[in-house]
């Protein structure tokens, strides 16, 4: 079985090739087209297949993370679209929830309301009405307005209409006959249903998932349609995989129909790629840890478990998103986040970022502002004259200059002022974790911090230092982690209903007939992908609260059929993960089954390990000793630090920092009171000595 | 020369730069982590999907660290005001605070926003010694008032019939809970279940508060977090008094009025004004609110001078001399405040004298907030909006198989237009953000129907950057039962600016299901509705700013086509000519400039 994975990001597309029988390896790396990322894609992967020797034929799987969509959202250059929704509710996605993005801010935009998905203009309405606690109708639908509607919508030229009714995921059968009109009243262009993207409660944010599901629809469709054609005209005969925000993967032609569930699979391939590193070298508890040029992207993954959103918290540029995500939490950290004085006077490094353009001073392409890469190359951390692998020279003046006026501005020394840079982006770092460890209950000194993207390694070391947590590992290739994290997952499809369900006074005949008809729908959309029964299997969990409570805690259900005696087990499972998470548990308090869920996850070829690193010796990898500066109680000292090549390292032999280790894509910073190992997967693991903390 | 050499330098500081960046971070992060929890872990739709809560940190002597920014600023801003309302209450008792204690507080004479909005604080100690207050504000649906809810008590009589006053009690004393006062709270609460959860939220997530609190200090030790947090309130304070110097010296007057009781025969109970006068001198700002009218003495539209006044003149001023949006985000302390005076004589509507009800400050207060707004205009003008349309809150209640019920709802107003923004549609305005229910999760848990819940249509006031537009939202009774309601803004229309229209009134009608159509003022007591009543609430729309003639022809196409306008009003109030789908050019230049001369 022979595997590619692509990962397409601002500035590069990252490929990786693997054949999972022989363990064979070939990594490539080129410049994202983005007005056609497809075409840089064509060029990676023929490149890749002749750097490894393969035919592009025996290619059996294509993985693909794409930031199609979620670009079309954030620069908002969608289709045209439109609404088809009850009447006397025309302007739900408008008024939103009627709150404001800013507290403090009498000049702020609303998106909602300057940048909307589907204008007003392109919003209709219809008659019917329906009502909980089962969907009942309260009034038919109302076909003539539907097919007014869609002629309206014609007329207007719209590419796109997602169909929006109140109590739809109780009761899908308004929005569907209503979808079935529009298709035939407008043919090419793409309709979705609020009930077939989400069914779940909370209209302003259902609606707005269905928008955004078409307003990206049209794109999403051409591009993977495209996509899949150019390979075919290429001479691949790979099956193509995109990868979701759910962490799992899809066939194109569910992205066809479902794009939205893309929206944020940009970030999730990351997650994937650290958690299987972690995985390799033994480790259960890990926080992934992907720190690039402008922001840190931070995972916790617990027993190959990923830690999820709460479908109250995803948004993207401002529009919520009611989709199941793995919950990565970025920040603005990265090696271009620029120091300043504010104007009140205080200190801050970053969200700000120099980017690709102009850079840090040290990049030499003319930033003059003090960036994280700057503070590295002063502290002597980076190595101006072996930084990626030698193939670029960093501009030790200039960064010094950059910072010397930074320093100058604090009234600090240029060490002082350097290691403060650091201190203050660690320290954020170190805050993004700590929200969601130590604030959900979870105790970071049992985890390992899985540290990749270009600038984590840098970091890792020092941000562990901060929280407690023990160790770090540091993946073979640092900077295309997220490229092999397509090669670790599963097909992954989501469904959800919404039941309002109170304990004492449950259902379970409705429960047991919800549960038994998603995976049923799950087993056909399986079937229709041509994968036997026995390659899939699903996964239930239940959103649940303590009645009138506002958020809800996903609880595992078993398989198979639920009984009474399966919810005093479901009940005392939610107590504990109250406890866990807030502190605290109201053991007497009736509890509501708000929503059940079912993932349907069909097995993929995985990625294998790793080839062993061949080792040699720290004679052999040893580059050079020179002086770098840490911080070491409290106070600031310079330390004779070796310099070593990754590559040349022995395995399974133990060596002290201070210690910086170079790599082509990536830099190894091991602090004084750290040890490091290359261990037999080929991961590096730092360690921090004990007794010395 | 480099390009930093202009930037700002770094101020002498108590502590130096890094450690206070880090020791920000650090406070900022307990209190979202204090307020993450409280709307997780709270009942009520008022917290947890309203958000009307807070979540603060002080000193021990009150002085506010840092806030929550998920919580609503009229709930965080008074924190400190009730932090000293217990300090002062203690002392006079010869009270002390000591490890273990929670302490209950919602006096509106000791610092507190009004009796609903109750404070739970957890002295935050280092050993024997107090080092701050961890403190959670949150509104609760009940407060033990003379009718069902805790908005729409407009006809309480005095302090003494808004509910239960509880002025600094230590509802846990060293650990150990007071059994007897919890006793007597669920006794005097309407669904105490609901309101005793939500207050056991607050405490748990102010335990958390004062956790973190204390390691923080630990861990860098007590005079370097003081210390970092007088360089933050230093801080804050340079950045309010730099935005005030920028405004011209000088003297800002400005007038409105609220409606009162519309309904009410004695006139001294309507029609109320508010006065602002703004006083900028060099880096000091002084708002004094003489002239306002008298506080009315049996009616509970009084504002609090310290945790309703106070907040809503901070705010407002904070809003538009350092909006986020321009200035980033600036840390929430008392450094903000010091450079800002307010007076108000005693025994006026913004500084009543005890017993005087005040349980329904909320519309009077944002009223005052707009007034400042309104006064500050002329010398800010690319920094404010118009008028802002108020809000209304409706308490609505009954009884379902023996079940008590209540559901608040806070319905949204207005923006003004803007300088190159049109005002903001159907939002929380001004000292208020909270959110709305889903319609759906009103439904599937109360005897309630939405039916409409849209933008109002040909009410946008004209401008060349025009008004927000409220909404229109239409409840259904699905079984017997009652509201309550608190709002204003029936009769006043929110102001235009710089040659904008004014904006649009409220309203408030009760159709009931005998087909009888009610106008109600904007303040009805407690009143019964009937299974098939509607309660149809038309919201506010904000001012317009700058003259309507001037407004983009495009601007005008594209509110015609989304309908928020029709043709016959675009011609009318723009001079705009719209045929088919797009602007007329030829006609709108002759009909505009035909306008102009005959002005």
């Amino acid at each position: 079985m022979r595997m590619i994975g692509v990962d397409v990001g601002g500035t590069f597309t990252d490929l990786v090739y693997c054949d999972m029988e022989t363990g064979a390896l070939a990594i490539h790396k080129v410049s994202t087209t983005p007005d056609d990322p497809s075409r840089a894609i064509l060029q990676g992967v023929a490149e890749l297949c002749e750097q490894a020797g393969v035919a592009p034929g025996s290619v059996d799987y294509l993985l693909h993370g794409t930031t199609t969509a979620t670009n079309a959202v954030l620069e908002h250059k969608g289709a045209r679209t439109g609404m088809v929704t009850n009447q006397g509710f025309r302007d739900i996605v408008h008024i939103a929830r009627h709150q404001r993005v800013e507290h403090y801010s009498i000049m702020q935009e609303l998106p909602w309301q300057n940048r909307p998905l589907a204008p007003r203009r392109h919003r209709k309405v219809v008659r019917g009405r329906l009502a909980p606690p089962k969907g009942e109708v309260l009034e038919p639908l109302n076909e003539e307005d539907v097919i007014a509607a869609a002629r309206e919508l014609k007329a207007e030229g719209v590419e796109a209409v997602a169909v929006c009714f109140l109590f739809s995921y109780l009761n899908p059968a308004h929005e569907d006959e209503a979808r079935r009109i529009l298709q035939r009243e407008l043919p090419g262009v793409f309709v979705t249903t609020s009930s077939s993207v989400s069914p779940q409660f909370r209209e302003f944010e259902r609606f707005t998932t269905a928008s955004l599901c078409a307003f990206v629809g049209p794109k999403m469709r051409t591009y993977v349609g495209k996509l899949d054609a150019s390979l075919r005209e290429a001479g691949f005969s790979a099956d193509l995989r995109i990868m979701t925000s759910n962490g799992g993967v899809a066939t194109p032609a569910m992205v066809a129909e479902k794009p939205v569930m893309t929206l944020l699979s940009g970030l999730a391939a990351g997650v994937l790629g650290g958690a299987w590193i972690g995985t390799l070298s033994d480790r259960r508890k890990l926080i992934t840890f992907d720190i690039g040029g402008t922001s840190a992207d931070i995972g916790i993954v617990v027993d190959g478990r990923y830690a999820e959103t709460d479908p109250r918290s995803t948004s993207i540029a401002g529009f919520p998103l009611l989709l199941p995500m793995i919950d990565i939490h970025t920040i603005g950290a990265g090696g271009g986040s620029i120091a300043y004085v504010d104007a009140g006077g205080a200190f801050r490094v970053g969200p700000r970022s120099a980017g690709a353009a102009p850079g840090p001073a040290a990049d030499g392409r003319g930033g003059a502002q003090p960036t994280v890469t700057d503070a590295n190359v002063v502290l002597g951390r980076l190595d101006k004259d072996d930084f990626l692998g030698g193939s670029m020279k960093l501009d030790a003046e200039a960064a010094t200059r950059v910072i010397d006026d930074l320093a100058g501005r604090l009234g600090l020394t240029r060490q002082e002022a350097a290691e403060g840079v650091l201190t203050v982006i660690n320290s954020n770092m170190a805050n993004a974790i700590r929200s969601r460890t130590v604030q959900k209950g979870l105790d970071p000194r049992e985890f390992a911090l899985v540290a990749f993207g270009g600038a984590g390694p840098l970091h890792g070391a020092e941000v562990a230092n901060m929280l407690g947590i023990p160790e770090v590992v540091v993946p073979p290739y640092p900077g295309i982690t997220s490229a092999m994290g397509l090669l670790t997952t599963d097909l992954k499809y989501d469904t959800i209903r919404t039941q309002f369900q109170v304990s004492g006074k449950i259902d379970l005949v409705r429960l047991n007939a919800d549960l038994t008809a998603m995976e049923r729908q799950l087993g056909q959309q399986f079937a229709a992908d041509h994968l036997d029964a026995a390659s899939f299997h699903f996964v239930r969990d239940g959103d649940l609260r303590y009645v009138g409570q506002g958020y809800e805690l996903k609880i595992p259900i078993p398989a198979g059929e639920l009984t009474e005696l399966s919810l005093v087990e479901i009940w005392r499972l939610f107590h504990e993960a109250h406890k866990r998470e807030y502190g605290h548990a109201f053991a007497q308090n009736p509890i509501e089954i708000v929503n059940v869920r079912v993932t349907g996850v069909g097995a993929m070829p995985k990625i294998a390990n790793l080839k062993a690193p061949e080792g040699g010796s720290f004679a052999a990898a040893r580059t050079r000793v020179g002086q770098c500066v840490f911080r070491i109680d409290g106070a600031l000292k310079s330390f004779e630090t070796t310099f070593y090549r990754r590559a040349l390292l022995p395995v399974g032999k133990i060596f002290p920092g201070p210690a910086i280790v170079l790599q082509m894509d990536s830099t190894t910073v091991i602090p004084p009171r750290w040890a490091a190992i290359n261990d037999a997967a080929g991961n590096l693991i730092l360690s921090f000595d004990g007794d010395a903390r | 020369m480099t390009e930093g050499s202009n930037l700002p330098v770094q101020p002498a500081t108590r502590v130096d730069p890094i450690t206070g960046a880090v020791i920000q971070g650090a406070l900022e992060n307990i209190a979202i982590e204090m307020g993450h929890k409280l709307m997780r872990m709270s009942y009520s739709s008022i917290i947890r999907e309203s958000e009307d809560f807070g979540a603060a940190l002080t000193d021990a002597e009150g002085r506010q660290l840092c806030e929550c920014k998920m919580s609503t600023p009229l709930q965080s801003g008074p924190i400190p005001g009730y932090v000293r309302g217990v300090r002062e209450r203690f002392a006079a008792r010869g009270d002390v605070f000591r490890p273990g204690d929670v302490i209950i507080h919602n006096d509106p004479y000791g610092g507190a926003s009004h009796g609903p909005d109750v404070a739970f604080l957890v002295p935050a100690f280092d050993g024997e010694t107090l080092i701050g207050f961890s403190v959670t504000t949150a509104h609760h649906l009940d407060i033990g008032a003379h009718t069902p809810g805790s908005c729409g008590i407009v006809d309480a009589v005095d302090a003494y019939a808004e509910g239960l006053q509880f002025k600094a009690l230590k509802i846990v004393d060293q650990g150990r809970p007071n059994d007897m006062l919890w006793h007597m709270i669920r006794d005097n609460i309407r669904i105490s279940d609901l309101v005793v959860g939500d207050m056991e939220a607050q405490i748990r997530a102010a335990e958390i508060g004062a956790n973190r609190f204390l390691e923080l200090v630990r861990h860098y030790s007590r005079d370097t977090v003081t210390g970092a947090s007088e360089d933050l309130m230093d801080y804050s304070e340079r950045l309010m008094r730099a935005a005030i110097r920028d405004i011209p010296d000088g003297v800002y007057k400005a007038e409105t009025f609220i409606d009162g009781f519309l309904d009410d025969p004695d006139p001294s109970r309507r029609d109320l004004k508010i006065a602002v006068t703004i006083t900028v001198k060099g880096d000091e700002l002084e708002v004094d609110l003489t002239g306002t009218a008298p506080q009315v003495p049996d009616r509970p539209i009084n504002m609090p001078f310290e945790g309703t006044v106070d907040c809503a003149i901070w705010l407002t001023l904070r809003s538009i001399l350092l909006d986020s949006v321009v200035y980033g985000p600036i840390p929430q302390n008392s450094g903000l405040t010091r450079p800002i005076k307010i007076t108000a004589p005693k025994g006026c509507l913004a500084n009543p004298i005890f017993p005087a009800p005040v349980i329904a400050r909320f519309c009077p207060g944002n009223a005052l907030a707009d007034a400042v707004m309104k006064a500050l205009a002329p010398a800010a003008a690319e920094h404010i909006s118009a008028g802002i349309g108020n809000l209304t809150v409706i308490a609505f209640s009954g009884v379902v198989n023996d079940q008590q019920w209540v559901h608040m709802e806070i319905l949204e107003g207005s923006y003004g237009g803007r300088h190159g923004l049109d005002g903001m549609d159907t939002v929380d305005t001004l000292y208020a953000n909270t959110r709305n229910n889903p319609i759906e999760d009103i439904e599937s848990h109360l005897p309630l129907r939405i039916m409409r819940y849209e933008l109002r249509e040909d009410m946008a006031a004209a401008g060349e950057w025009r008004g927000g537009v409220g909404s229109v939202r239409e409840f259904v009774y699905l079984t017997d039962g009652g509201f309550s309601v608190e709002g204003d803004g029936h009769k006043y229309k929110p102001w235009g600016f710089d040659g904008g229209a004014d904006g649009a009134p409220s309203a408030l009608v009760q159709a009931t299901a005998a087909g009888e159509r009610i106008e109600l003022p904007s303040k009805v007591p407690y009143r019964k509705a009937k299974a098939g009543d509607r309660l149809i609430a038309y919201g506010p729309s904000g001012g317009g700013y700058g003259p309507p003639l001037k407004r983009a022809p495009q601007a005008v196409l594209d509110n015609v086509l989304d309908g928020l306008i029709s043709a016959e009003l675009a011609r009318e109030q723009y001079g705009v000519v719209i045929s088919g789908n797009a602007v007329d050019e030829a006609a709108t230049k002759a009909l505009r400039t035909g306008r102009r001369a005959s002005k």
